[in-house]
């Protein structure tokens, strides 16, 4: 029966051991995920958070300590099981005595392309990204915006039904990235799974509909980009605030948060209700603090990444 | 999934690819055309011109006989020459095809393809075999024709010292790309198997050195190390032998190399089935 999820670990956990000490590092420790098939999903993490590793592990190029991961319904370990994925790597390294056609030509044999769909997709692939006029120069001569173009046509050329994208965007220039994100829409309307991997958050809060918080090897935070953001609230900016009234503020829960000491001598305050947000601005005027500003707010996918990393 | 055929094509592939952008087979193309031009100037030369005809005086059957045997001896001294240069010059330019891929960010991707790992690496291995085939078929088929239509003596035998160097190529490269998957470096590699082929004409006189020890111990060390390392040396006097059209009678160096190359790529394949990349 085929799976509802394109992705799904069980208590993926991976320990790095150190040969000579015996010392142990969990890089990745029991994570559960399941990501839908046809979503757009973005995963998060501060560096050194795991993220790379558990990519890994779904592909296989990484063992896994315990847990086991699916892609479709299908065993990660199985070769054949890897058949639907498209992959680029962040921090690649394309051989650079290939041309890009050739480049295309290699990894979709190696995905499973007879030689007559790849001589249809190579020109297809390389017209997509605007590279039609490169693809019999040598990988060695692509600026590194080209190289991420032509990784993603690579990780197309079998049509592949999930995508997985370490850092799409890297050194790609804003028009590169329109066109990217442009399209990786088309492709989440024709019902591919995009599994996004960046440290770009504004990127995967515009894109991604699901996103899961990787920190410290552990899952965080997993949900609906929508659900985690629609914490609205109104965000007020006052001068001469005592830092007593300032505790007073947090300590009572009337402020969500209270922005880390006065910057020239304003102090901002975030409220979850236009109640709070009242009955705040009435105390500050009681104890003549100046209001420079009441601005509604919606809470974005950064405020909740440093919430869950930082605790702020 | 691909048929298996198909995927290691595109590895061969890819692996003559590299090979030709790293230069390593127009190296070895240029060395053997240097050859093959040196063979067809040294024929034209007076010297040897005589002493082709001085043979040719001689009543017919004693002149076959001598011409032969001539032949013989001077492919013999090639195909000597062309193993020990060879095997070095081919293990020095082509150790670094395997340590290649397992550079970040290229292993990656290779292991993200739905192929089994051992696939990867044997389609690499397969394809740096190859490589080195094609230009060893290309210096000896072509040294073997200027001799044939200078002498008129087609000597079969001679044919038989690129498939003899070719074979003992791969048991090194075995070598390689185990130290390969464990070190991930093409230095290392090349230093390990260089090792293992300096050592061997050490060890074939094993019978000299044993007499030379005074301690069993050692002497079973000795025995050791030539019985599990491949016999290179060994197997460079079996060739000799088999181009002269001498009959051998032990061929224990060839099996037991050939059964140290089987163990060094199954316990590559082993190793690198079992990496994190």
């Amino acid at each position: 029966m085929p799976s509802d999820y394109a992705i799904e670990t069980e208590g993926l956990t991976k320990i790095f051991r150190n040969f000579w000490s015996g010392a142990e590092f969990v890089a990745v420790d029991g994570i559960s995920l399941r990501v839908r098939r046809g979503t757009t999903f973005g995963l998060l993490g501060p560096n050194g958070a795991g993220k790379t590793t558990f990519v890994k592990m779904l592909l296989s190029a990484a063992h896994a300590t315990k847990g086991r991961a699916l892609i479709f319904g299908q065993d990660g370990r199985d070769p054949s099981a890897r058949q639907p994925i498209g992959y680029l790597p962040e921090n690649h390294r394309f051989p650079t005595y290939l041309t890009g056609a050739g480049m295309l030509d290699f990894y979709g044999a190696l995905s499973g392309l007879d030689g007559a769909a790849r001589k249809r997709r190579i020109p297809e692939l390389l017209a997509l990204t605007g590279l039609e006029k490169w693809g019999d120069v040598r990988l060695g001569k692509y600026s590194k915006g080209m190289l991420q173009r032509v990784g993603l046509a690579q990780a197309l050329m079998h049509e592949p039904a999930l995508l997985i994208l370490d850092e799409p965007s890297d050194g790609v220039d804003p028009i590169g990235r329109r066109q990217i994100r442009d399209m990786l829409h088309a492709l989440e309307e024709r019902g591919v799974t995009v599994f996004l991997n960046s440290h770009l958050l504004a990127e995967v809060e515009a894109f991604c509909r699901d996103v899961a918080i990787i920190h410290r090897g552990k899952l965080a935070v997993q949900g609906e980009v929508r659900d985690l953001t629609a914490g609205s609230g109104y965000r007020v900016k006052a001068e001469h605030v005592p830092e007593r009234l300032a505790a007073e503020l947090t300590a009572t829960g009337a402020a969500l948060f209270a922005g880390a000491g006065a910057q020239n001598g304003f102090r901002e305050f975030q409220f979850g209700t236009r109640e709070a947000a009242n009955r705040s601005v009435d105390l500050l005027r009681s104890e003549s603090c100046e209001i420079e500003s009441v601005i509604r707010t919606a809470s974005t996918l950064e405020e909740v990444f440093m919430r869950t990393v930082d605790g702020k | 999934m691909a048929s298996n055929i198909a995927l290691t094509t595109a590895l061969v592939r890819d692996t003559f690819r590299e090979a030709m952008a790293r230069k390593i087979i127009w190296g070895f193309v240029g060395c053997s055309s240097a050859l093959i031009l040196f063979f067809l100037f040294i024929m034209k030369i007076d010297v040897v011109e005589g002493a082709f005809a001085t043979m040719s005086i001689f009543g017919r059957d004693a002149r076959t006989m001598d011409l032969t045997r001539l032949v013989r001896e001077v492919h013999g001294g090639i195909a000597a020459f062309l193993y020990t240069a060879g095997l070095f010059l081919s293990v020095f330019a082509s150790a670094g095809l395997i340590p290649t891929i397992f550079e970040p960010g290229r292993i990656e991707l290779l292991l993200s393809k739905p192929v089994a790992r051992h696939h990867i690496l044997l389609g690499r291995y397969v394809g740096n075999v190859l490589v080195i085939a094609s230009n060893m078929f290309y210096l000896v088929f072509a040294v073997w024709i200027i001799f044939g239509v200078k002498t008129g003596v087609w000597t079969h035998q001679f044919l038989y010292s690129t498939a003899i160097t070719v074979f003992v190529f791969a048991i090194l490269l075995a070598l390689v790309l185990l130290v390969a998957v464990l070190s991930e470096s093409a230095v290392v590699a090349t230093m390990v198997t260089f090792g293992v082929m300096l050592v061997s004409p050490i060890l074939a006189q094993r019978h000299l050195i044993e007499r030379l020890l005074s301690s069993e111990w050692s002497r079973d060390t000795v025995r050791y190390f030539y019985f599990a390392l491949p016999k290179v040396f060994d197997i460079g006097r079996i060739c000799r032998e088999i181009v002269l059209g001498h009959t051998v009678t032990d061929w224990m160096p060839v099996w037991s190399s050939a059964l140290f190359g089987l163990v060094m790529l199954l316990a590559g394949l082993y190793s690198f089935s079992r990496r994190n990349y």
